[in-house]
């Protein structure tokens, strides 16, 4: 029994912190998981909207996928600043680490400004909710959904960047609490990973 | 840091060749299961690296990929395909 509950110990090995990592990290962790669910339920409903059109429009006729892939490239970069502003931060040097957060800024206002630009030219071209000039009405109600909803996470990102950037300056927050902001923004590149997959390009 | 970037690049080039895979000819089955590894791939390598789960405890790690990928296979495999059964019995015998 004793030797059981040691084992037990030992595997956890963490007391009051069973999985190495601080509460807000893990609260983040969860948080991650369960919005990565909603995001999984958007796009398995969107696979079978798909699945049971009779007619999906060509992507490429629609969208410049040059421009989405200028957009991936830009959120990408902006994840890879995030990942060294933790790194820096880890490091103690609160300025660099500073610089990279502004950078993400800077990239994930682009990323949003770009949506925002190819919202307005579909809108201009007759897409709605429910009307879609291209063909199957479920298109473009899935696009203004995952995008919206994706463009929506971003935007909560760049609020939460710029908070970081703020307290990074005034010295008032730790270099968790710039992880635990980077894990939230690295989430919503990943999410655009399977947004840019299925919705862009299959 | 030189991590981060050799894992910019790495997903980049990734994209690029997605890119590529999208405008060349390829078989459909052959080109849905190629984008489907290539975005399961990159999502790893972001989870990875970028998120750090290769180095957190695999506790962690593997509640939060396998609880993910559960329930997504889940919603894909069991709940999804009955609401399409559903919307399919409303289109045929529901009110005209």
């Amino acid at each position: 029994m004793a030797q059981t509950t040691q084992l037990t110990l030992d595997r956890w090995n963490g007391g009051t912190c069973p999985f190495g990592a601080g509460w807000r990290k893990l609260m983040m962790w969860w948080f991650i998981v369960t919005d990565g669910l909603l995001f999984a339920g958007f796009l398995v409903s969107y696979g079978y909207a798909r699945i049971l059109a009779i007619r999906w429009p060509d992507q490429a006729q629609v969208f410049s996928l040059k421009y989405i892939a200028v957009m991936t490239f830009v959120l990408i970069s902006s994840s890879a600043t995030m990942a060294s502003a933790v790194d820096t931060a880890r490091q103690g040097s609160r300025k660099t680490a500073l610089r990279f957060v502004l950078l993400t800024l800077a990239g994930g206002a682009i990323f949003l400004g770009m949506q925002a630009y190819e919202w307005t030219h579909l809108i201009a071209e007759g897409a709605r909710l429910n009307v879609n000039p291209w063909g199957d009405a479920a298109f473009t109600a899935y696009f203004f959904l995952l995008t919206g909803f994706h463009g929506t996470h971003v935007l909560t990102g760049l609020i939460v960047l710029t908070a970081t950037a703020v307290r990074l300056a005034q010295g008032i927050t730790t270099a968790d609490g710039v992880e635990i902001a980077g894990l939230y923004w690295h989430f919503v590149d990943l999410v655009w990973v399977f947004i840019f997959t299925l919705f862009y390009l299959l | 840091m030189r991590l981060y970037w050799i894992t910019w690049t790495i997903l980049l080039a990734f994209t690029a060749v997605m890119l590529w895979a999208d405008s060349a000819t390829l078989p459909r089955t052959v080109f849905v299961v190629f984008m489907i590894a290539a975005m399961l791939t990159k999502a790893s390598i972001i989870g990875g690296a970028f998120m750090h789960l290769r180095t957190e405890r695999v506790e962690l790690a593997l509640t939060v990929v396998v609880g993910l990928l559960v329930t997504g296979t889940i919603l894909f495999v069991l709940i999804a395909p009955d609401a399409a059964r559903i919307h399919r019995m409303v289109s045929t015998y529901g009110p005209k």
